[in-house]
């Protein structure tokens, strides 16, 4: 599966607006469309994840990730932050760009830990940050992921 | 508050998801090469208990009963169906817990049931 697949227009945003770390993942959250109830579980169980280590990989991007019963297929979301956002990153830098992946704990086509490398290996490609951070629309997003064939 | 047991149910079966996952080296090894920080491990065990206390006694008792016999005792219901052992119309007995929340479990497996969205 290429990640150009996962996404579209409805978890996708360029305009951020939280102010803190849990903000941010209640943003992307709410970009999974869920019930009030798996949301609130969703974000219990990120938080649990980022309290293990901190899922900001540096340069810029952080990819929260967990797998949970509140999902039954895998879903992501992608959110850019203009201002950035601590995110107790590796580097210590501010997080501007945001994956969220979320599984269940057995998937069929077992995409999650091969999407979450596909999704890591995006944010380690050349002039990356550069890229996002010059995107003027979803359509942008979705155009770029697509040319990396990830 | 009181919290909702099924609810702590789920999340507790999605940490010891992630605590069997971080003890899998080969899985933490991919994490690592990924670029994540896996470096404070430990706090698992502590989330784990924390939210075991908040459970009713009798109902954690029957969870640890089920984990016995399977790997995952939750099990989502779609359609009438358990996804734990696929046989339809799985609602079988039913335990009522000291917060008055009502646990369903499969007919079949015995597993504990829960819808999702």
């Amino acid at each position: 599966m290429e990640l150009k697949e996962l996404f579209t227009e409805s978890n996708v945003t360029l305009e951020l607006s939280a102010n803190s770390k849990d903000d941010v993942l209640v943003e992307l959250i709410g970009l999974l469309h869920l019930d009030e109830k798996a949301r609130e579980m969703l974000f219990k169980m990120l938080k649990k994840r980022e309290n293990l280590g901190s899922t900001g990989i540096g340069k810029g991007f952080a990819i929260p990730h967990c797998r949970s019963l509140v999902v039954d297929k895998l879903k992501v979301a992608f959110g850019r932050h203009s201002g950035g956002i601590d995110f107790n990153s590796i580097d210590g830098q501010p997080a501007h760009f945001f994956f969220l992946i979320v599984a269940p704990p057995i998937e069929i086509s077992n995409y999650y830990l091969p999407v979450l490398g596909k999704v890591a290996q995006f944010c380690k490609s050349t002039d990356i940050e550069i890229k996002l951070k010059n995107l003027k629309n979803v359509d942008d997003f979705l155009e770029l992921l697509g040319s990396f064939a990830v | 508050m009181k919290e909702n047991q099924l609810r702590l149910l789920m999340f507790l079966q999605d940490l010891l998801t992630l605590k069997k996952e971080i003890q899998d080296f080969q899985v933490v090894e991919q994490y690592e090469e990924m670029g994540f920080a896996l470096d404070k491990k430990e706090h698992i065990e502590e989330s784990i208990k924390e939210v075991t206390e908040k459970l009713d006694p009798e109902l954690y008792h029957r969870f640890l009963q089920i984990a016995e016999k399977y790997d995952r005792p939750l099990a989502p219901v779609k359609n009438g169906v358990c996804y734990g052992c696929f046989v339809s119309a799985p609602t079988g007995s039913k335990l009522v817990t000291e917060h008055q929340d009502i646990i369903e479990f499969c007919n079949h497996c015995g597993r504990i049931l829960y819808h999702i969205s």
